[in-house]
């Protein structure tokens, strides 16, 4: 099982969680997965190509995937996963 | 104390004034308390949809959602993520650390709003798990076209406290 952090905004979809922990060799089958545990929670981090949204990053360990191999970046046991929305803010 | 380059500093002040009336967005970076360079990222608000904006929360996801796409970017800022991690890359491959980020206000004081606020605290809550330091927030207030005004901040535990910023020659 993967370690998944899961963002402040989405945490409603999770029942507050803010970790969650979900089977997946890579990238890609974590969020697959992620999103049959928590219906709707794919459709905000991925856009209707499956592309992750251009406001999020997503880390594994502390690496972000764009500088691995994306979403089919692999994953072992002890890896960790974080989902990133990039800062915000406004007046 | 947190010194800044005059140049950069110049540069801040640019490029609100050629994004406003839209918020302009950058990340600061340098090495201990002093910074070396900034990149300017884009805001991307105002072409997100409609869906994605249900990552602002509150008050301000009504205001965005009352606002046309264009708008929305004269209120609020969304950085593109792909350009933040290029930056942070390019940060770790000078050796320098990621300091903090800038944002511009293009109608209202240089100080955090409650979104500058509630999303630095969201940050906070992952930054300790990349290993990230502590980020400076600084903006840069138009609210007085001629004379802007750049004040920085730590966000702590939802308070902002003030950072003196200190203009220093290019080396």
């Amino acid at each position: 099982m993967i370690k998944v952090r899961i963002p402040t905004p989405l945490r409603p979809m999770t029942g507050g969680k803010n970790e969650v922990e979900i089977a997946g060799n890579s990238v890609a089958e974590i969020l697959e997965n992620l999103g049959s545990a928590h219906p709707g929670i794919k459709e905000r981090i991925c856009d209707d190509e499956g592309e992750v949204r251009r406001f999020i990053n997503i880390y594994v360990n502390e690496e972000d995937i764009r500088f691995l191999t994306g979403k089919e970046t692999p994953l072992k046991e002890g890896d960790e996963v974080s989902i990133i929305p990039a800062i915000a803010g406004g007046r | 104390m947190f010194y800044i380059p005059s140049g950069l500093i110049q540069d801040m002040i640019a490029h609100a004034r050629e994004l406003a009336p839209h918020e302009c967005c950058g990340i600061l970076a340098g090495t201990n308390q002093t910074v070396a360079e900034n990149y300017r990222i884009t805001n991307i608000l105002a072409t997100m949809s409609e869906q994605e904006l249900s990552r602002f929360e509150g008050a301000k996801l009504s205001d965005l959602q009352r606002l046309s796409p264009e708008e929305r970017a004269d209120i609020a800022f969304q950085m593109d993520a792909r350009e933040m991690a290029m930056a942070q890359r390019a940060i770790r491959a000078k050796d320098h650390e990621l300091l903090g980020f800038y944002h511009s206000h293009t109608f209202s004081p240089a100080r955090p709003s409650q979104t500058d606020i509630t999303i630095a605290m969201e940050f906070e809550s992952y930054r300790t798990k990349l290993n990230l330091p502590a980020p400076l927030h600084l903006i840069v207030s138009l609210e007085h076209p001629d004379t802007p005004d750049i004040r920085a901040y730590r966000i702590m535990d939802s308070q902002a406290t003030e950072v003196s910023i200190q203009p220093i020659s290019a080396s």
